[in-house]
């Protein structure tokens, strides 16, 4: 019996411990829950670093969770219905389901707490319960890359003519997910418009009929190659195709798929002509290596830590009664030159 | 004997205690947490549980044990949401099917323990896998869905886990259920040989009892309250995705031990099960409400989960220097 106290004492206790370190009497400030999709990856690691860093700067409290792992819906559900029950002055979702929290949703517009959407944001909610969403825009980060790459291609590009073209490959995984088409479609845009500027004789072509200008016989070929499937099979597959494709002076991944396809074909015996820079986007452990090892050029990476950090302040300024629409959080270039840095080490996720 | 019954009772007390310490410090700590949308978070966190740890109560205190009814539950309401949306059964018919896909999968159970012989940990260790498997290669391993309180067939969700007016419906479904299996283990011959089969299972055949049968249904309990717990997970969690469930069953065996049903047979209670419930769900919202996440719930259940079966070993020991 001696025993038995002496474990619920323990139990008391350390529960009393916790309450000293929870700290959470002061209901004097605003108090604004977060949840994500995840809390593992270092993407969300960066996320919530952002928002904890906008709630200091607007001097809210932040509180920032999210399931174990992206299958798990019904833990986002009971942890939006926990943080309904606490009554936060607003909240930022990064919805797994939005089917599943449709009555949260419902249950928040009802009592008047604003609900912003970030990263993926909440796809398909009923109009007017978003009030705005911080996410990548992904035209506006692909075309970062082929601002990158131009510089590094730029003379054979004014110097390619129809009877010695040149080609620059985008390899993309598929045609239908928003982000991959954004990427595409922003990176030939813009490399587009930049090979325009010094060669007449520009054109896309490919995988991508809604882009593509026509003309297979241009001067400088952009040309979108889409893996059979996004499996990482058929993504290899791809690119050890597309790798050998005559004239090929450029090749830009649309995402971590994409980029390992370079990385598997080039593993299993596939050459990279000398002197073509590879861009990926995203920051894989694989892509890091690339990079560092000069296979690759470099990639471009979203900002987590401004997702994080915008859709804390989009909630703050919702909460103040201010009209807000969707942010753009931007994304980075990073190359061997400066992914050590502390601030860009903290976008490469894994 | 009265000495004996207090000893019976006393981890269920000192769980009921428990709960009680545990819902006063969040009500004192807590942000917001004595109202009525906590009151719900916590309750619509229970309903499946509450069904899944009832049901397996029986099977442990047979000395047995169910590993596969996290994945059953699954299983069920993924079998159920797939006649719904893509078969267009009606939704009467989907949820009567859903339990009938548990009392399935526990009378399977049921007959590889008793027919074959194997033992319980093995045999549900593979059911767990064969129902996680069955639901992904019927939905296709898509995601299923079910109706919410705002489109149609809202009643599904009203009448299972709650009205707009936040009426907890569910809780009357819980108790109902919790008052019938108390009436059955404490005062059927089914209860009874639940009992004597986890102390002492030779001595039960012995007497001339058909041991395998009155085993044989304790797991077909166990798998229609599986079946019964996916129309409330269904209620709670709307989307259901296949290749998830594991790890509810131990949510459900944790809540038996806590309630001081003990994993060597014989003893436990229902009763004493639901506190279990409770205690974890409290556990969790409250830890919330004072402003930690997620992990440390898991954490801090953990902690009463090992303090609840180390009573359970102490009171065995006790009683085993009486009976020398």
């Amino acid at each position: 019996m001696k025993k038995t106290i002496a474990i619920i004492i323990v139990l008391v206790l350390s529960l009393g411990l916790l309450a000293a370190c929870g700290d959470n009497n002061d209901r004097d400030g605003l108090y604004i829950a977060v949840l994500s999709k995840g809390f593992q990856h270092q993407f969300w690691q960066a996320v919530d670093a952002g928002a904890q860093a906008a709630g200091e700067h607007y001097g809210v409290e932040v509180f920032f969770d999210g399931p174990e792992s992206e299958a798990d819906i019904h833990v986002q559900v009971d942890m939006f219905n926990q943080q309904l029950a606490l009554n936060p002055d607003g909240i930022a979702l990064a919805a797994l389901s939005t089917q599943a929290v449709l009555t949260q949703l419902q249950d928040a517009y009802d009592k008047g707490i604003p609900v912003v959407g970030f990263d993926s944001g909440v796809p398909e909610a009923p109009a007017g319960q978003i009030r705005a969403t911080a996410s990548t825009n992904n035209q506006n980060a692909a075309a970062l890359g082929a601002d990158h790459m131009f510089p590094v291609i730029r003379d054979k590009i004014e110097a390619a003519t129809e009877a010695d073209p040149v080609v620059i490959v985008v390899l993309s995984q598929d045609v239908t997910s928003e982000s991959i088409t954004g990427r595409t479609r922003g990176f030939a845009e813009k490399m587009h418009q930049l090979a325009s500027g010094v060669n007449s004789s520009v054109a896309i072509t490919g995988g991508y009929p809604a882009i593509n200008t026509g003309d297979a016989g241009a001067a400088v070929r952009i040309e979108v190659v889409v893996g059979a499937t996004s499996s990482s099979v058929d993504m290899a597959t791809a690119a050890s195709g597309a790798l050998t494709l005559p004239g090929l002076i450029g090749f830009f991944c649309s995402n971590e798929g994409a980029a390992n396809g370079v990385i598997s074909a080039i593993n299993a015996g596939s050459v990279v002509p000398a002197g073509v820079p590879i861009v990926g986007f995203d920051a894989g452990e694989s892509q890091k290596a690339a990079v560092r090892s000069g296979i690759f050029m470099g990639g471009i990476t979203q900002d987590p830590f401004q997702i994080g950090y915008q859709a804390v302040s989009l909630v703050v300024r919702a909460i103040r009664g201010e009209t807000i629409g969707d942010v753009d959080t931007g994304a980075q270039w990073w190359d061997s030159t400066n992914m050590d840095n502390p601030d860009i080490a903290l976008l490469l996720y894994d | 004997m009265l000495d004996f019954i207090k000893r019976m009772q006393l981890q269920k007390l000192l769980a009921l205690g428990a709960l009680i310490i545990l819902y006063l410090f969040f009500a004192y700590f807590g942000r917001n947490f004595v109202s009525v949308p906590t009151t719900l978070s916590i309750l619509s966190r229970s309903y499946f549980v509450g069904f899944l740890a009832i049901g397996v109560t029986f099977v442990i205190i047979t000395g047995g044990i169910d590993l596969s009814i996290g994945t059953v539950m699954m299983c069920s309401a993924l079998i159920g949401g797939l006649l719904f949306t893509v078969f267009g059964f009606p939704l009467w018919l989907c949820l009567i099917i859903m339990i009938l896909v548990g009392t399935a999968f526990g009378t399977a159970n049921g007959l590889l323990v008793t027919k074959l012989g194997l033992p319980p940990f093995i045999a549900t260790l593979g059911m767990m896998m064969v129902s996680m498997g069955l639901g992904s290669i019927l939905t296709n391993v898509r995601a299923q869905n079910f109706p919410t309180l705002l489109g149609e067939n809202a009643w599904f969700v009203r009448l299972f886990l709650r009205t707009e007016g936040n009426i907890p419906t569910g809780a009357f479904f819980l108790a109902g259920y919790l008052i019938l299996t108390f009436i059955i283990l404490k005062m059927t011959k089914l209860g009874r040989y639940t009992y004597a089969i986890g102390s002492n299972e030779e001595a039960v055949r012995l007497s001339g009892v058909n041991a395998s049968r009155w085993k044989m249904i304790t797991y077909m309990i166990s798998g229609t309250s599986a079946g019964i717990a996916s129309i409330f997970f269904a209620a709670a969690y709307t989307v259901m995705t296949p290749g998830t469930g594991q790890g509810f069953e131990l949510d459900a065996i944790a809540a038996a031990v806590i309630g001081g049903t003990s994993l060597s047979g014989g003893v436990g209670s229902v009763t004493g099960t639901i506190i279990g419930v409770f205690i974890m769900s409290t556990l969790a919202v409250g830890l919330v409400s004072i402003g930690l996440r997620a992990p440390y719930q898991v954490f801090f259940t953990g902690v009463v989960v090992i303090g609840a079966v180390f009573l359970d070993i102490q009171r065995t020991r006790r009683a085993n220097r009486v009976k020398k």
